[in-house]
């Protein structure tokens, strides 16, 4: 069971020495930070590596939480940073936002066809399909603004860039969700027909 | 940039002033085009909502908790102790001296030359200090010591080799 105390109380708690008020902040971000951290992993192994990476960054760190953000913003700062120091790590290609041909795909992400399949496939399947195949940046930028109820100045603030900027990035970014998922559908209903 | 496609994400997003959206509201209902890409957006607009996380698995909170005790078992003493604190010590100590030397320096008589007369000293009698059970004794805890030092030097140098 979650805690019910604020991130704020609970952060108040860990800093006295309650280790198991961080384990309650832990479990309460640890979907998102994970959901994050998979944009730009290839693997659930390495997101999970990232994430608990970006956990136990947090925790050090977290006296230096100055309360002037929500703690969820300055955590996904964290993740960010982390994530995109373990892709250029791993030499993964991250070219910029405007190439749209560059995309990482989750491994174990299903991509082929499957006959008995097909007709359990839901909307929302194609949609993580879709996203999947999306740039880090353009997938970030959605995931924030859609599952970290994140406004655009707070994705400004983890992102390091301007309030704009952010704007037209989730413009682009939902463009090419759009013409993804038209892509995916339409070669399911090809291979259907 | 599409800029129907631009301005009815900001409608969506909620995120355009009320004479936008009412612009906006007007053309959805009067022009169809506009209304189908409209609703074509909002339906994405709701799936996109409507993804699920994803689960990490459930050793992640206890081995985030683990790391962190496993960190603070390791750490030395020596960087425990505050560095402040030890420079403020380090900083009284030193300001300490320091006025002292001053005030001994202003207080010194520069003018009186040799002429002062030196009192004679009465230096205690050492022969008492160095009866042979002294010296003994103090020598025996010299050795002792460098012994113990020895043994420590030589239990480093094998843990360095070995590790």
């Amino acid at each position: 069971m979650q805690s019910k105390l604020s991130d704020i109380e609970l952060i108040v708690q860990t800093l006295s020495g309650d280790q198991s008020a961080y384990a309650d902040l832990v479990k309460r971000h640890q979907r998102f930070v994970f959901t994050l951290a998979l944009r730009f992993a290839k693997n659930r192994e390495d997101a999970e590596e990232i994430a608990q990476d970006c956990f136990i960054k947090a925790y050090r760190s977290l006296a230096l939480f100055k309360q002037e953000s929500k703690f969820s913003t300055w955590l996904y700062t964290i993740v960010y940073t982390t994530a995109m120091t373990a892709l250029r790590k791993k030499r993964v290609d991250t070219t910029s936002i405007d190439d749209e041909e560059t995309y990482i795909q989750i491994e174990n992400t299903p991509s082929g066809y499957d006959v008995n399949n097909a007709e359990n496939k839901s909307r929302s399947f194609y949609v993580d399909q879709a996203i999947s195949q999306l740039t880090p940046d353009d997938a970030t930028i959605i995931t924030l603004f859609y599952k970290g109820e994140q406004s655009l100045e707070e994705i400004a603030q983890t992102l390091g860039i301007e309030a704009n900027s952010v704007k037209v990035k989730l413009f682009r970014a939902r463009q090419r969700l759009k013409e993804k998922l038209e892509r995916n559908l339409k070669h399911e209903v090809k291979e259907l027909v | 940039m599409n800029s129907i496609e631009e301005k009815l994400w900001e409608y969506i997003d909620g995120a355009c002033s009320t004479e936008e959206r009412e612009a906006i509201d007007l053309l959805i209902a009067q022009d169809e085009t506009y209304r189908q890409k409209y609703l074509e957006l909002l339906a994405l607009n709701r799936e996109i909502a409507e993804m699920e996380m994803d689960e990490p698995s459930m050793a992640l909170t206890y081995n985030v908790l683990e790391t962190i005790r496993a960190d603070y078992a390791k750490k030395p003493l020596k960087a425990a102790i505050d560095s402040r604190i030890i420079k403020g010590i380090a900083g009284f100590f030193v300001f300490t001296i320091a006025a002292l030397l001053i005030f001994m320096l202003v207080n010194i008589n520069w003018s009186a030359g040799n002429t002062a007369v030196v009192p004679a000293l009465k230096l205690p009698d050492l022969k008492v200090f160095l009866s042979g059970s002294v010296v003994k004794g103090f020598l025996f805890f010299d050795v002792v010591l460098l012994l113990f030092l020895f043994d420590g030097f030589l239990r480093k140098r094998h843990f360095v080799k070995h590790s």
